[in-house]
């Protein structure tokens, strides 16, 4: 049999009804989520029928078998991300060379499932900047309850969902998941790989993430109002005294989650057996340790987070006990597993971002890292006591007194490797020729405000301040300038970075400083205050206050509006440039990373011969040195800097 | 370096750590404490602070110095120096580090043994906590229960936490102190006020619909006012009175911080106005006191429209005695019936 007969077997003909209805895409989607959902309903029904279990139609173990868990499958296999492996389980012909859903020629097939590491990269940053711009509304929204005491737009249920979304949608379908889409595109290219080690996992992985965003979102529609209890989700609140959109958090955090340890066992093979001939481990880019790092934690944490909440839910749902003391249960077992996870999950939204900082700041410095062993021991330092201090959020939870001293110390120490990481950046610069473009604005951005972050961090491992600001706004602050201050300004850092070699061509840069300018500011008047406030005594997660923080929270709702606003001009930025930029060089920033090698976009295949990796991927002001060799046709592409 | 760049450093970070340290000293960043306990947080407070500035002062100063001296001209497309490490700097930079969290480690363990360490004479509350509110017992009197703390001036107390539903999490701002009270175990809290004055007890752990309401107040009183007012409650709440007894209950129960009751002089707005209790019994077509019994026993039985399910704790069927309930029951009944 010929390879051309193969094919066409395969690959139905063209146009008409059964080609759109049986071929993988979103027609197929939408009849297939139904189905299953049918499916779903149908199977819970009738196991309560067969079983005499009144009522038949109870909802909650419906909604969970049939929306939460059936309906999601069956957009999977409608989408496509399943074909393949159907196709070879069944024992039906394929094709392991067949390219057709590999890369993009036009922004149709951004829609559809693509094995091209590249575009799910995009697909990643798209979706979660969709997702951020949502999160970031509705904390618009809880700022605007905020603005004066007493109660006034919404109801406490409303308001109580709200900060819980905000919080969910922008840990776990936005931080986590740009990252993932910045490595996405970015890892491969670094360790001149030509695509992840899994491509329709990696595929697959992506499609999951809307799943979760959506569920999460459609909690507010569901009777009884969404999920209230914050990201923290804790039990017993959670898990006994919630309506059903709890199970909905719950489930989406499982789709995420999912997503993320597939993500992160694709990346740890990736960069364990893909890297070009003569990239050890010595001479791999901070960008790839960093993920690397942050895969270990992934693959290791994130089963706890999965674990806790099974368990919240099945307290829900199947009214077992795992978390429900008036069945012997144990409440704080709930945040024993739930930090075990979380906790870790702080440095797997930290980590990349240092990466990133690290490659921004080495090239727009024209100076090697300073210290890069020390760089990549120091990740791998933050991974081994990151596992060490997950009580530190428990300090006032009633846990064994005798946790708190040694989890402190552990707490305290962790500032070390970070502090080495600062003090590297720093010494990076140090007599650079320093050019401030949009992305490295953004990293000088990250380093002065994740500094603050960081010193909050320590007093608030120093347990008797922890009893006092614990649950306050102080905590509030600490986190939004850890999460925002470090990783949305590395995000942003690393999509200005990346976006000429990502779309091909260049941004706005006058538009990108104005952006930098407008979140800096905003920024600072936004959260700085918050330290204040929480200090005085204004807890965390209340929908009303007592008067005398009036006035600072009608300030910090102002210029949270400020603040929400500067995204526009990014928004309009990215949007008009994709479209209609200059053409992008392939090295605009005369970077020594692969990466840079190659043109803006990079081939289908990233690199048309396999480069051989002869040095570090930082040897700026050596004469002579280089990272890689690429065969001449490329290495005398005309380079044009951009400023 | 030279000496000009070694000054112009120094400069930039005392501007830095000048700027961080007028915020630190301009705002009233803690409130003004009011027991020992506060009293040994602030100053570990103000030296975790002076670390932090002069670490944040350091890094602001390179990085401004960096900013300033190395800007590149833009068509400049030279290399910096191409420096790989400094191996005696890195030692430093992680030394200085690990002393300086030692030393905030130390301090902070020491002020934490202290401030645990109970004193003489300990006046012993049990701390009930439901959703919405508190309730304060004291075993000298007998577990007379109230829904203002008070304790008196310069004793120690140790506060023990029970909850009836969810967690919760107790925090007098003043007393730097705080608790959750987690369902199925008991939590422990010391604290050893010091100033006379009326402070806000907060919940800070989000424990349902009303948390943000869900406060009171702790009044810090002379010994002798304390004990005065111990024997007067003890006799009110056993007042062969229903109308007294009732409206004791009402009050030690935080029924005001959700309901409206003119008779009580209470205007919270979660549940629903209770000077209308007899319209909404005949709207749920029971006898005025049956209807009161049950609301109060079995709160979801009937919900009034515009009240979402489940806002008022089903709880005090079970945690007011068969006297008690009855006692409110008829005050209630006897103050709607005014209003």
């Amino acid at each position: 049999m010929t390879a051309t007969t193969v094919d066409h077997e395969l690959i139905p003909r063209r146009g008409g009804a059964r080609h759109y209805l049986l071929h993988a895409g979103w027609i197929r989607a939408i009849w297939m989520t139904a189905l299953f959902g049918a499916f779903g309903f149908g199977l819970t029904a009738g196991l309560r029928w067969w079983g005499d279990w009144q009522p038949i139609f109870k909802w909650t173990p419906i909604v969970l078998v049939s929306i939460l868990v059936c309906a999601p499958l069956g957009f999977l296999a409608g989408i496509g991300t399943f074909d393949y492996w159907a196709r070879y389980a069944i024992g039906s012909p394929t094709v392991p060379d067949d390219h057709s859903s590999h890369g993009a020629t036009s922004w149709k097939d951004y829609f559809k499932v693509n094995t091209d590491h590249k575009v799910i990269g995009v697909q990643y940053l798209v979706t979660t900047m969709v997702f951020f711009v949502i999160g970031g509304m509705l904390a618009l929204l809880v700022r605007a309850e905020l603005a004066k005491p007493g109660m006034q737009y919404v109801d406490p249920q409303t308001y109580n969902g709200l900060f819980s979304v905000h919080a969910s949608l922008m840990i776990f379908l936005f931080v986590i998941p740009a990252f993932a889409g910045l490595a996405n595109f970015a890892v491969p290219l670094m360790l001149g790989a030509p695509d992840m080690a899994f491509p329709r996992l990696n595929a697959l992985s992506f499609w999951l993430l809307p799943i979760a965003g959506v569920m999460m979102l459609s909690s507010f529609v569901v009777p009884g109002g969404a999920f209230a209890c914050g990201w923290t989700g804790y039990a017993p609140l959670c898990s006994s005294h919630q309506p059903l959109g709890a199970v909905f958090f719950n489930q989406g955090v499982q789709w995420a989650g999912a997503s993320s340890v597939m993500t992160a066992l694709n990346f740890l093979v990736t960069i364990i057996t893909m890297r070009a001939p003569g990239m050890t481990f010595w001479r791999m880019p901070l960008l790839v340790w960093a993920n690397f790092t942050t895969s270990l934690l992934v693959v290791v944490a994130t089963p706890f987070i999965a674990g806790s909440q099974f368990f919240s839910m099945f307290d829900h749902v199947m009214h077992t006990a795992f978390f429900d003391p008036t069945n012997g249960g144990y409440a704080l077992g709930y945040q024993h597993i739930f930090w075990f996870y979380s906790h870790p999950a702080v440095y797997i939204m930290m980590l990349p971002g240092f990466g990133i900082v690290s490659e921004v700041i080495s090239v727009f410095s024209r100076k090697p890292i300073f210290g890069y062993r020390l760089m990549a021991l120091s990740l791998m330092a933050i991974v081994v006591l990151g596992f060490s201090v997950w009580a530190h959020h428990m300090f006032v939870s009633g846990m064994a007194s005798y946790l708190r001293v040694p989890m402190m110390i552990t707490t305290l120490l962790i500032a070390v490797p970070t502090g080495i990481k600062i003090f590297s950046w720093l010494a990076t610069m140090w007599e650079g020729k320093l050019h401030f473009n949009t992305p490295m604005l953004f990293a000088l951005g990250f380093l002065s405000m994740f500094v603050i972050g960081g010193l909050s961090g320590v007093m608030l491992g120093a347990v008797p301040i922890d009893i006092h600001v614990s649950d306050t706004y102080f905590i509030v602050a600490h986190i939004h300038y850890v999460l925002f201050g470090g990783s949305v300004f590395t995000i942003f850092a690393g999509m200005y970075y990346w976006f000429p070699k990502m779309t091909g061509r260049m941004y706005n840069e006058r538009l990108g400083k104005l952006h930098f300018w407008l979140t800096f500011v905003g920024f600072n008047l936004t959260f700085f205050p918050m330290h204040l406030v929480g200090m005085e005594g204004m807890p965390r997660r209340v929908a009303d206050y007592l008067p005398k923080f009036a006035g600072l929270n009608m300030f910090i709702s102002l210029a949270s509006f400020g603040l929400g606003m500067s995204t526009i001009v990014f928004l309009y930025n990215m949007i008009t440039s994709w479209r209609s930029g200059p053409i992008a060089p392939s090295n605009p920033w005369r970077g020594m990373t692969l990466e840079w090698q190659v043109s803006s976009p990079p081939p289908i295949f990233n690199f048309d011969v396999i480069p051989q990796v002869v040095g570090s991927p930082y040897e700026y002001g050596v004469p002579g040195a280089q990272h890689a060799i690429l065969t001449p046709a490329r290495a005398t592409e005309a380079e044009v800097p951009v400023q | 370096m030279r000496r000009g760049s070694i000054a112009s450093l120094i400069g930039l970070g005392i501007v830095a750590g000048g700027i961080a340290a007028a915020v630190a000293l301009a705002l009233p960043w803690l409130p003004t404490p009011a027991s020992n306990e506060a009293d040994r947080i602030d100053p570990l407070f103000w030296f975790v602070i002076i670390i932090c500035i002069v670490v944040f002062a350091a890094v602001i100063a390179v990085m401004a110095y960096s900013i300033i001296h190395f800007r590149a001209a833009p068509d400049d497309l030279s290399d910096g120096p191409p420096i790989h490490g400094h191996t005696n700097l890195e030692i430093i930079w992680t030394l200085i580090p690990t002393l300086l969290v030692t030393a905030i480690g130390i301090v902070s363990a020491v002020v934490l043994s202290r401030n645990d360490a109970l004193g003489a004479n300990v006046l012993r509350v049990n701390v009930t906590a439901q959703q919405y509110a508190w309730s304060f017992s004291y075993p000298e009197a007998n577990g007379l229960t109230s829904g203002v703390l008070r304790l008196p001036k310069d004793r120690s107390v140790l506060l023990t936490f029970h909850s009836k539903d969810v967690i919760h999490s107790f925090w007098v701002p003043e007393f730097s102190q705080k608790q959750d009270t987690v369902p199925g175990i008991t939590t422990t809290l010391h604290i050893t006020p010091n100033r006379l004055g009326t402070y806000p007890v907060i919940c800070t752990e989000l424990c349902g619909l009303g948390h943000s309401v869900m406060r009171t107040h702790a009044i810090v009183m002379t010994p002798a006012a304390f004990t005065k007012w111990l024997h007067s409650q003890a006799t009110a709440v056993a007042s062969p009175d229903a109308g007294v007894a009732g409206a004791a209950v009402f009050k030690n129960n935080q029924c005001s911080t959700c309901h409206t009751l003119a008779a009580a002089g209470a205007s919270g707005k979660v549940g629903p106005d209770l000077d209308k209790l007899v319209t909404y019994a005949q709207t749920a077509g029971q006898p005025l006191a049956t209807f009161i019994r049950q609301s109060i026993v079995d709160p979801n039985a009937y919900v009034e429209k515009g009240y979402p399910k489940s806002v008022m704790p089903a709880t005090f069927g079970s945690a007011l005695s068969k006297q008690q309930l009855d006692s409110l029951v008829q005050y209630l009944i006897s103050s709607s019936k005014k209003g």
